[in-house]
């Protein structure tokens, strides 16, 4: 039982590792240049959405069978406190500070309509660190002794680093304009 | 004295911008609010001078007007004129606190002014309620109590507070009570603002300016207004009433006559090319709906007007409706509608290859 707990929690990890970088591609592909129109638009925001809701289940099962295993000592309090657990405390720090940022987005994200944009904005901008956190965590805990998971790791780093790196360097059609506007007369 | 509220209750003014919004509403909540008061002198619409008038002829009671609209806890007036204009340094020297804004169309909207007056730049802000209850600016900025009204409305104020609401209901007609100002302009002899009354027929406003007997077409109320047959236009009155049949209103009070020689797909495409240029690049059917609206325009005066681009200007003008912060491409979305009604002979004869304005016929020009 123990050992089934131990591959799920594994398992669920990775799963939730693949999921949150195709969230951030997603996310990001939906601002910036190129951005897409009409129905795909539609169709990214949607899968960006559900798919985030998806990873927080597999994460739900992550973080839960981790705590529940006995292999290593990591308590409820760990599960929700960054940097408090005996094992590894660093590793697991890192997934716990990325867990509590994934519920502040996902609240966040779920009160949207009833809260001021700019919370909601701030809160969200917290996903481009939260990736690079979950991927160290990750990379340094789950995968070093496998090559196949550890492959995956790496893959998702490759491509999420790829999309940061295209969005950092494009701007929205809308901003740039929005900006020469700004030049004109205005006070 | 009987309270400036009762009085602006019985007399019905209402506000003389364009809205014409409720006046005694307006003040009632400016009052409880200890609003700040802004007085509205740009005459931001095309062709308007009324606002001018006002502060030229009648200056004296606008700052009475001005006084009894302010509460006593508010009492903060400040009168918003284009920068660089007469009215400006009439104001100024009259040593009155003049906010000065940009020369600009969006700038003279009344968010803007408040905006402006806050410390932010000259661009329209959302309404989620009244900034008369105080509100916020786009960036979450308090933004404190503000009322905005248009100078010959404030004038108004004055008059019925010394000749009382049954003089003011005298004039006028029953649904649109009391003494108005418009101002005709353009291919006239005697451009200039007449103080007159609704129900008056248009074909007198058009005689006391002397409008050119050739003209064929007229502006009622500039880019936010329609365009309209002089021939039509002269056997209506002056009311919103009769002016609901080209789909527009008595607004901010401006006939604008079109020069009978000048081809008036022209005409509405230095209009629309100018109403590109004045966005305040934050809404989007302001940034883009407009210029692409103009682009389709642009499209009818420089290529045959055929059926489909036809549609293309009306779809175009149909997506800009209800879904900007001010009403601006509100405004323009009316315009082309009524400019595409209008000028439908004029644009089969496009069609056909001739123009039938004289001179420049076919001939591309932007003013």
């Amino acid at each position: 039982m123990n050992q089934l707990l131990w591959y799920v929690s594994r398992a669920t990890g990775l799963v939730s590792l693949v999921l949150l970088t195709t969230v951030l591609v997603l996310g990001a592909v939906t601002s910036g240049r190129r951005a897409p129109h009409g129905e795909r638009a539609t169709v990214v925001m949607g899968l960006h959405r559900w798919l985030s809701l998806g990873m927080v289940v597999f994460l739900g099962v992550h973080v839960g069978t981790a705590v529940a295993e006995t292999y290593v000592s990591i308590d409820a309090i760990s599960a929700v406190i960054p940097f408090t657990s005996s094992y590894s405390t660093l590793w697991v720090g890192l997934g716990t500070l990325a867990v509590d940022l994934i519920i502040a987005v996902v609240v966040t994200s779920w009160l949207r309509l009833r809260i001021p944009e700019r919370a909601w904005r701030a809160v969200h901008l917290t996903s481009y660190a939260l990736w690079p956190i979950a991927l160290v965590h990750g990379f340094a805990m789950g995968t070093a002794s496998e090559p196949l998971l550890r492959a995956v790791t790496v893959a998702c780093g490759l491509v999420g680093i790829g999309t940061l790196a295209w969005r950092a360097n494009t701007r929205h059609a809308d901003a740039a304009r929005r900006s020469d506007v700004l030049t004109q007369e205005w006070t | 004295m009987t309270d400036i509220l009762e009085l602006l209750d019985a007399a019905g003014l209402t506000g003389r911008g364009g809205a014409a919004f409720s006046t005694a509403v307006k003040v009632r909540a400016a009052r409880e609010e200890g609003a700040a008061v802004i007085v509205n002198a740009c005459d931001g619409e095309i062709g308007a001078a009324k606002d001018g008038y006002v502060v030229e002829h009648h200056l004296a009671e606008l700052v009475h007007g001005a006084e009894l609209v302010a509460s006593s806890r508010g009492r903060k007036v400040r009168y918003a004129a284009h920068r660089g204009s007469a009215t400006a340094s009439t104001l100024r020297r009259a040593g009155l606190d003049v906010l000065e804004t940009p020369a600009r169309y969006v700038s003279s909207e009344e968010t803007a002014l408040i905006s402006l007056a806050s410390g932010g730049l000259a661009r329209p802000m959302t309404k989620r309620k009244p900034f008369v209850y105080g509100g916020r600016d786009s960036d979450g900025r308090a933004v404190r109590p503000t009322v905005v009204l248009n100078a010959e409305t404030v004038w108004r104020v004055a008059q019925v507070a010394t000749h009382g609401p049954a003089w003011f209901r005298s004039i006028g007609t029953r649904e649109e009570p009391g003494p108005r100002l418009v101002t005709v302009t353009g291919a006239v002899q005697h451009p200039g603002v007449l103080d007159t009354e609704a129900g008056t027929p248009i074909a007198d406003l058009l005689d006391a300016a002397a409008a050119d007997s050739r003209a064929e077409h007229l502006v009622i109320g500039g880019l936010g207004g329609v365009l309209a047959p002089v021939a039509a236009a002269r056997a209506l009155a002056w009311s919103t009433a009769e002016l609901a049949q080209f789909g527009g209103s008595v607004g901010p009070g401006i006939i604008d006559v079109l020069d009978p020689h000048r081809c008036p797909v022209a005409v509405v495409d230095s209009y629309l090319a100018f109403a590109a240029g004045e966005s305040a690049g934050q809404c989007g059917p302001c940034m883009f709906g407009v210029p692409a609206l103009s682009a389709a325009w642009a499209d009818l005066l420089d290529h045959r007007p055929t059926p489909a681009r036809v549609e293309i200007v009306r779809a175009r003008a149909g997506l800009l409706p209800n879904r900007g912060a001010c009403r601006f491409p509100d405004g323009v979305a009316r315009f082309t509608a009524s400019a595409l009604q209008t000028l439908r002979p004029h644009l089969n004869a496009h069609r056909d290859g001739r123009c039938p304005s004289e001179r420049t016929s076919g001939v591309r020009s932007r003013a």
